[in-house]
């Protein structure tokens, strides 16, 4: 199978169109205002996406669909969302209590309404019908939430094949409900609408799954180094590749305050890389890299270049050996400000020239929540492609 | 945000929020929001008689053609002077508050005609120059971000950085 940059906006498109009608539908039902914030088509394994759920506690309801598209749809939600948004439907019910089958089942038909409209713009672009299954509810004590979706994935197969997975992230006005619309189809139906958009330059998916595997290499080999910076055990919670619309980039993050650096790289591809802290993990990161000391601002400032440097070769060095380039790295610029804000500039830079971004990310983090260390990547689209073919299997 | 469509769902809960390249107005009492702005500009309109209003926030100077009108200063004001005239404005009354544009990192690529946020603050000069737009409060370039929200009642826009604080336009 191939995929190539014409069909992956197809899909982000299709998603987006999709999930707007889903919000609509949500905000027609609830008087709920609902927002698309970001599409992302992103390629993972089938554990990644289990494990995403489970670090997240997500309560979800499952659908499957069938007919001109086979697959499934996940609404999922945090618990205190999915709290919020019954509250929201049914005031007065609880959904901690007995009554938790009336929660249920509100939110089931909330998944049945909006996910509903979700699969009908897909089957308009391709002329086709698609029938849905009656929603199922899963919360953490119950099955994986894929488990569903067992042979049907990308390449039919266990926990570490990839799955193409569609992701939307919704929010309301008020930022008091968020929840994350997933769509997986079959290998064959992403077959069927890479068809129906055309190929223009496709690629072998095992090239985007190999990129995507060096992506986790290059996540596990920052994770190593930090470990040995600070002697502190961490281990790598997600690493992905997402295709995303370019302006969706700084909308993966929110206006939370962050410190980190900013990098940029040189060869093929270029980029630029961001490696960010929440404050509390830049301060407990900062000390333990200045034991006993109470250092200055100056001093902090330099601790976290010095560990934004150690990341960023960890994370690209595996790169530049699989792809057998030379990957430059320029000094670390260090940063302090609105997360989203900080992203802005990097991803108007490469708007410059494209309408899409491959978007890397990764979580780094400790066991006991000392610190969290977000890594994201923007490689240039062209140089990406281009990279990418030098991992094609026929190449 | 609306990046495939412009289709503003109903407000009811009184925030309005504006994504990346994407614009919002609105004729009652709701707060328009947006944040992260790094090199883009967010650009406030306000006509005080009728109080509609409209806030916009665009990443790039100029269309070059292609992509989504609200990605651009140019267009996207266009696009948000238009639905603002059929919401009942006065483009002869509209006046702009205007916010961001900074420049975070010295950049290789920005060599030759300056950074893309001092292009940004200048194409949205020109821009409101050309409808007849006065500027009356801004807050723009430096080298950090901002978050903003436009009081549609007053007019008033709060700007939120992290390094300076919070402060009314």
């Amino acid at each position: 199978m191939n995929l190539d940059v014409r069909s992956l906006r197809t899909f982000s498109r299709l998603a987006h169109s999709g999930a707007e009608k889903a919000a609509g539908s949500l905000t027609t039902l609830a008087g709920i205002d609902t927002y698309v914030n970001v599409t992302k088509v992103e390629l993972g394994t089938k554990s990644d996406v289990e494990n995403e759920f489970a670090e997240r506690d997500l309560v979800s309801v499952h659908i499957g669909f069938s007919g001109g598209l086979d697959g499934h749809t996940v609404l999922a939600f945090s618990p205190e969302s999915a709290e919020r948004l019954v509250d929201a439907l049914m005031p007065g019910i609880d959904a901690t209590d007995a009554e938790g089958e009336l929660a249920e089942s509100s939110l089931k038909e909330v998944a049945n309404i909006m996910l509903g409209g979700f699969i009908d713009g897909w089957a308009d672009y391709l002329d086709t019908t698609v029938d849905i299954t009656t929603p199922t509810y899963v919360d953490d004590e119950n099955d994986g939430p894929l488990d569903h979706v067992d042979a049907e994935g990308f390449e039919n197969g266990g926990d570490d094949e990839h799955v193409l997975v569609f992701r939307n992230q919704l929010e309301a006005a008020d930022n008091a409900i968020e929840f994350d619309l997933y769509m997986v189809p079959t290998a064959s139906s992403i077959e069927t609408i890479v068809e129906a958009s055309g190929e223009d330059g496709a690629l072998p998916v095992e090239s985007f799954a190999a990129f995507s595997e060096m992506i986790n290499d290059g996540a596990n080999q920052a994770s190593e180094d930090i470990t040995a910076m600070t002697g502190i055990d961490t281990t790598v919670e997600v690493s992905r590749l997402s295709f995303v619309p370019i302006e969706g980039v700084p909308m993966s993050l929110t206006d939370a305050v962050r410190r980190g650096v900013v990098l940029e790289f040189s060869g093929t591809p270029s980029g630029y890389i961001a490696i960010l802290f929440d404050e509390p993990s830049a301060e407990n990161i900062a000390s333990s890299l200045l034991p006993g000391m109470e250092g200055d601002e100056a001093m902090r400032q330099s601790a976290i270049q010095e560990i934004g440097n150690i990341t960023t070769s960890g994370f690209l060095d595996g790169w530049a050996n699989a792809l057998e380039t030379t990957i430059d790295i320029s000094p670390p610029k260090h940063v302090h400000d609105i997360g989203s804000a900080i992203i802005d500039p990097l991803a108007t830079d490469l708007a410059q020239s494209q309408e899409y971004a491959f978007l890397i990310d990764s979580t780094i983090r400790t066991d006991d929540d000392e610190f969290t260390c977000d890594i994201y990547a923007l490689p240039d689209e062209t140089e990406l492609r281009k990279a990418l073919k030098q991992l094609s299997p026929v190449a | 945000m609306q990046v495939y469509t412009t289709d503003t769902p109903a407000a009811r809960s009184g925030r309005i929020k504006v994504g990346i390249a994407d614009y919002a107005i609105s004729g009652d009492e709701s707060t328009l929001t947006t944040s992260g702005l790094g090199s883009c500009i967010g650009v406030a309109l306000y006509d005080p008689e009728t109080r509609v209003s409209g806030l916009a926030h665009a990443m790039l100077p100029e269309a070059d053609g292609g992509g989504e009108p609200a990605k651009f200063v140019d267009t996207g004001i266009e696009l948000l002077l238009s639905e603002m005239r059929a919401a009942g404005a006065d483009i002869d009354r509209v006046v702009a508050k205007i916010a961001g544009g900074s420049t975070m990192f010295d950049f290789t690529s920005a060599d030759g005609d300056g950074s893309i946020g001092d292009r940004n603050v200048a194409a949205t000069r020109a821009t409101l120059d050309g409808f007849g737009i006065d500027v009356v409060a801004e807050d723009v370039g430096g080298s950090h971000g901002r978050s903003l929200e436009l009081d549609s009642e007053t007019g008033d826009l709060r700007v939120r950085s992290a390094k300076s604080g919070n402060h009314v336009l």
